[in-house]
């Protein structure tokens, strides 16, 4: 009885008509249901086609042990196109084209759900990667070899450095732009670009990849014909009159877009999905933060038309509904795989609502608040992923609204995004980017993140925000033993041990350090070695990417590509960073602390001792090891000589970050913060910290205090966030404000629930949220969570399976997450009880 | 006055984002000492102005660096547990600075004014924001007024809102000189018949409510503080008596105190910890929350005492018996003040 009394209070949906609660009910009985969107691979049928994109799947530990498992059984697996003789002597992003084309419009099948409102169903597929014989034999040895991509960051990843690859989506498309204009608008600009072409020029690849993308560019056109007719066949043989209705005028709508601009909003939200679905299709990766940006913004023209001509508001926001179920069934692709139907959380189609409009005025609008009543009406539901940005003119009847979300979830169904800071940060890259004529005062408002938090300007700009994912503490490790692993590796499968290597900079030896100061010069030696390695590294999978994996139809939507006529994957977007997330960062302060403080200041241990205790993973230390958790100053109480020690962490590695290209694309490297899982999977790879953290013990989450070290609650957790970032200053970035991570900052805080228990609490819960714009970082998420619900759920995890917590820059079901984390989390809570 | 003489304060603790003490968010000086000793007292740590020793036994890891640095030899390790003998403890803090997990800990240290104001500076953007500011409490702040003052004239300087809360037992000079610096006053009558309030707290209540006659005195004439907040704890056979809220509310209304609230503050009994580590007998223990239905009955009672029905409103934790529907928190769970 218990149970059930629990269950209450997890989040219901609401409101929800008849059809869209078929549909939604549809979605979540998973496996059992007749249709998904599981992938289906596709091959050319030469015996050396494949279909498997590993580099994609770098940044993904989890996946290293089957690497090889889904690359043959993909394979295996994979039905037969028929390619036209000549199919192999066009160029590899034009057979790309042709291959994802074909697929997409005659093979795929087309089918539509009971009372859904848009068309385009099946988008999950491994394509094949349309190499030759020859391509397939350089990227083999690119991969495979000795020295090949799987090699370097298999050592990278096992030696605890973290992981880096060049990966699929983390962009916003210029969908704004293909509404607006029509694909026939976008196929007329490429067909321009070609014919201006010199004839020689047309011979090269920048011809060749301005014929993909206008092969590309026709894609959208004729599938939406298919879905046309089949509405139209569907309307012969629907009796119920409505219905009829409905899909006609889908078959209408499906004639005129995305081909034609969209004048509608049905039109708008039916030629949106269709254009973003296929940006999957093209990537054969399902939802990887390919986000829609400002869409209450792009897509208000259309609803306030629709409005205005009659359309009922509710049915609007039942368009939106289908719209939102649609980008749940990305996590079909993998159905069968796991407990979850495939739902991993682990996807970010992320949505942006209200924020800054022209000339810091606050651009909320109706669409804004409908998109709301929609989540509110739909949650819990993943997908999309809404970001709401806030600033200093936010209207309180959008806070109000939030805050009335906030209080009614188990976690807030949106993150928060601060557009003063993440303004900030973007002005910083515009000036070491050089990209001052493409972001600047008079469009900097119109950034919007991507994935979960990651700032970056909208349609012409990949800044790889989760290519590259640095454990900063791995380089304090390599100054404690100078520049060599404290542990040795041992290969969990084959059993084999590596000898300890000279791998870093020979910094000296520690034992015979007199000063604090050498031991920091050996750390920012270390620092600067292990981005440099990162460096190296992501190298290898972006330079395969740039000449084998072309990406044409992503690339029509990216401004750039068609004028320069190269790939996005190439490089061609206007705007090109790719981004380190640093993780580990306060495990990594709060160790430089812990060792000034135990070795140097207070002199407890020797460094000697400290380096046995760490080699012992503690054993035998613990008074030392409870000593450094307990005594040793931290990061993130808003002592300013913690925090110090924050900003000197912080400056050191964004500096260093900064110093870098990439040789094959151009792209300068850039910081951020965003630590997904990683803080929880390589606390088991990386050896003990100085700062207490037993080796197999969770790192620090992106830029949050170490866990239980938050004992002075939100108001300074804040302090200090804002702090490391920079701060506020007389000559900030942008206005006073500092910001050291253009990227962005994962940063969360739990909250019991009784903190907004009434409408006075709620309207101090505003304030701090106003108060967060001033001091705080760049995005920020709130857990409002209950430990007792939350051992429940753990005892009986059926009764919980639509539970949402937000772990790290997304929202995950609880009985997703492994037991560990799971266990966190609820230790999190619970220490905010007391 | 010239500030050539640092003045200090014993402080206990510095709460920040405190949304329980006055209006907005606020940071809360818990200063040491003070004139009561109610027999349930929420914050026993408070009480005696002298440090005292606490050792929470979760956080201990058995080391007993404790035991061998203290020169008193006021500690000992007996099956699992650290003694501290309190007699011979004098708090000096040997063993608190060697004690690795912070499983010991002296409540209770001397710091600066200028030390607390900086701290409390730094919530600034929080307090403008909410409304709020600072709010100083005990203990019996004061007990400490000359540090009290010094606190809240620098401040104001900073224009920062403050609140005094305060349990009415100062000397009336010492109030006079501190109300020009206070926004609120945060005042408790706890019982109103005196016998009962002597029995209680130790001390009689006519100084309590003859202070607050003359502190509404000073209010009417000089504007200043500009609010009163009159608080109540309801403590389960203590101060749980209709006769008791009908008391104070008649006291209320006539004597025209015009506070612009009245706050019934539900017991609760989160403070047992408090008592084990400081190794004193509490006679609360055993009580469970009080139950919403009770909360209501006496939110209704001071309703109808004569005060203004819109100031009475209750805080804290309470126990929902029934499952109500739509109601978040039900079957016996309970929320925190």
């Amino acid at each position: 009885m218990e149970t059930l009394s629990q269950i209450q209070k997890i989040k219901e949906p609401k409101k929800l008509s008849q059809r869209i609660k078929w549909l939604r009910d549809y979605y979540f009985s998973g496996v059992s249901r007749k249709w998904n969107n599981e992938f289906f691979p596709w091959t050319t049928g030469a015996p050396w086609d494949i279909q498997y994109d590993e580099i994609t799947y770098y940044i993904v530990p989890e996946t290293y042990p089957f690497l090889e498992t889904f690359k043959s059984s993909i394979k295996q697996a994979s039905r037969k196109v028929d390619i036209p003789h000549d199919f192999y002597s066009l160029s590899l992003p034009e057979r790309k084209a042709w291959f994802l084309k074909e697929t997409m419009v005659n093979y795929v099948p087309q089918e539509l759900l009971p009372g859904d409102l848009i068309a385009g169903g099946r988008f999950n597929m491994m394509t094949s990667m349309c190499w030759t014989e020859q391509e397939t034999k350089e990227v083999n040895q690119l991969i495979y070899g000795k020295k090949g991509s799987r090699a370097k960051m298999k050592w990278f990843h096992d030696h605890g450095y973290g992981n880096s690859g060049a990966t699929s989506g983390h962009i916003i498309p210029g969908y704004e732009k293909a509404l607006n204009i029509g694909w026939k608008g976008i196929h007329g600009e490429i067909k321009n670009f070609y014919e201006a072409l010199t004839a020689e020029e047309k011979e090269s690849s920048r011809g060749a990849q301005l014929r993909a993308m206008m092969t590309a560019s026709t894609l959208p056109r004729e599938l939406a014909q298919k879905y046309s007719t089949l509405c139209i066949r569907k309307a012969a043989s629907e009796n119920e009159r409505i219905r009829k209705r409905e899909l006609l005028q889908m078959a209408e709508n499906l004639k005129k877009v995305p081909w034609e601009p969209a004048e509608t909003f049905w039109e708008a939200v039916q030629a949106l999905w269709l254009t973003h679905m296929l940006v999957m299709s093209d990537e054969n990766y399902p939802g990887p933060g390919v986000s829609f940006g400002r869409i209450d913004q792009y897509l208000f023209p259309y609803w306030q038309k629709s409005l205005s001509e009659g359309m009922d508001r509710e049915f609007g926001k039942e368009i939106l509904k289908t719209f939102w179920i649609h980008s749940n069934t990305a996590y079909d692709a993998l159905i069968r795989v796991g407990a979850n139907q495939g739902i991993t959380a682990g996807y970010g189609q992320l949505i942006t609502l209200s924020g800054m409009g022209f000339d810091m005025k606050d651009a909320t609008n109706d669409l804004t608040y409908a998109m709301l009543e929609v989540i509110d009406e739909m949650s819990p539901i993943l997908e999309p992923k809404p970001n709401v940005r806030l600033h200093r003119n936010s209207p309180e009847k959008l806070l109000d609204k939030l805050v009335e979300m906030i209080s009614g979830s188990q976690g807030a169904p949106f993150l928060l995004n601060f557009d003063e800071r993440s303004m900030a940060g973007l002005m910083r890259e515009a000036r070491i980017g050089n990209y001052e004529s493409l972001i600047n005062e008079s469009n900097l408002y119109d950034y919007a993140p991507v994935g979960c938090l990651e700032n970056t300007m909208c349609g012409n700009d990949r800044s790889g925000t989760v290519d590259n994912n640095l454990n900063l503490l791995k380089a304090v490790e390599l100054a404690l033993k100078g520049g060599k692993d404290l542990n040795v590796f041992v290969d969990p499968i084959t059993g084999r041990k590596e000898k300890i290597k000279q791998d870093g900079p020979k910094t000296g030896d520690t034992t015979k350090f007199k000063t604090w100061e050498e031991f920091k010069n050996a750390y920012v030696q270390q620092t600067k070695y292990i981005i440099e390695k990162c460096v190296d590294l992501y190298e290898v999978s972006e330079s395969i990417r740039a000449k084998y994996i072309p990406t044409p139809y992503l690339s029509c939507l990216i401004k750039g590509c068609a004028e320069k006529g190269i790939d996005v994957t190439g490089g061609g977007a206007e705007i090109g960073f790719t981004t380190i997330e640093a993780v580990t960062y306060a495990t990594t302060v709060d160790s430089l602390l812990a060792i000034k403080y135990l070795v140097f200041d207070k002199k407890v241990a020797t460094m000697k001792e400290l380096l046995m205790a760490l080699k012992s993973n503690w054993k035998g230390f613990e008074i030392l090891q409870t000593r450094a958790k307990n005594r040793a100053p931290k990061y993130g109480r808003d002592d300013d000589e913690a925090d110090k020690m924050g900003q000197f962490v912080m400056e050191l590695w964004t500096s260093e970050t900064w110093k870098h290209k990439t040789t094959s694309t151009h792209r300068r490297f850039r910081p951020g913060m965003l630590s997904w899982n990683y803080w929880v999977g390589d606390g088991y790879v990386l050896a003990a910290s100085a700062d207490g953290r037993a080796k197999g013990q969770f790192l620090s989450n992106a830029i949050c205090p170490s866990n239980g070290t938050d004992v002075k609650g939100p108001t300074s957790n804040t302090n200090s966030v804002g702090k490391v970032l920079g701060g506020r200053t007389e000559k900030g970035d942008w206005k006073d404000f500092v910001n050291l991570l253009p990227n962005g900052a994962s940063h969360t805080i739990t909250f019991n629930p009784s903190f907004l228990k009434d409408g006075e609490h709620k309207e101090k819960f505003k304030a701090f949220l106003k108060g967060y714009l001033e001091n705080g970082g760049t995005a920020l998420q709130i857990n409002i969570l209950d430990p007792d619900m939350l051992i429940e759920a753990q005892k009986h995890p059926r009764n919980f399976r639509h539970l949402l917590v937000r772990v790290t820059g997304y929202n995950a079901y609880f009985t997703s997450i492994g037991r560990e984390l799971q266990d966190e989390i609820i230790a999190r809570i619970s220490h905010e009880k007391i | 006055m010239t500030e050539k003489n640092t003045i200090y304060g014993r402080l206990l603790e510095i709460q920040r984002m405190s949304t329980e003490d006055g209006p907005g968010i606020r940071t809360t000086v818990f200063l040491k000492g003070c004139y009561l000793s109610c027999i349930w007292c929420h914050n026993p740590e408070s009480i005696s102005f002298k440090p005292q020793l606490q050792w929470l036994k979760s956080n201990c890891i058995s080391c007993r660096s404790c035991v061998s640095v203290c020169p008193n030899q006021a500690l000992s390790f007996i099956e699992d547990e650290i003694i501290i003998n309190r007699i011979f403890c004098k708090a000096d803090g040997e063993c608190t600075e060697e004690c690795p997990s912070g499983a010991l800990e002296l409540m209770g240290k001397d710091v600066s004014v200028d030390e607390v104001v900086k701290e409390v500076l730094k919530d600034k953007s929080f307090f403008e924001k909410s409304g709020g500011g600072v709010t100083l409490s005990g203990g019996e702040p004061i007990m400490q007024h000359e540090f009290a003052l010094t606190f809240f004239k620098k401040i104001k300087e900073n224009g920062i809102h403050t609140a005094l809360d305060t349990c009415g037992l100062g000397i009336p000079a010492a109030y006079e000189k501190i109300l020009p610096y206070t926004d609120l006053i945060l005042y408790d009558i706890k019982e109103i018949d005196p016998e009962k309030h002597k029995q209680f707290t130790g001390i009689s209540n006519e100084k309590v409510l003859e202070n607050l006659k003359l502190i509404s005195d000073w209010m009417n004439i000089n504007h200043s503080p500009k609010e009163l907040w009159i608080r109540t704890p309801i403590i389960p056979d203590a101060t749980d008596t209709d006769e008791n809220l009908l008391g104070i509310g008649k006291f209320i209304y006539e004597n025209e105190l015009h506070p612009t609230r009245w706050e019934l503050c539900a017991f609760n009994n989160l403070c047992n910890d408090k008592y084990l580590r400081l190794g004193i007998p509490w006679l609360f223990k055993k009580h469970d929350l009080l139950e919403s239905e009770k909360m209501e009955h006496f939110l209704k009672t001071a309703k109808n005492s004569g005060v203004d029905k819109q100031i009475v409103l209750s805080t804290g934790p309470v126990k929902f018996l029934k499952n109500k529907p739509n109601e978040p928190h039900e079957n016996e769970t309970t929320f925190q003040c």
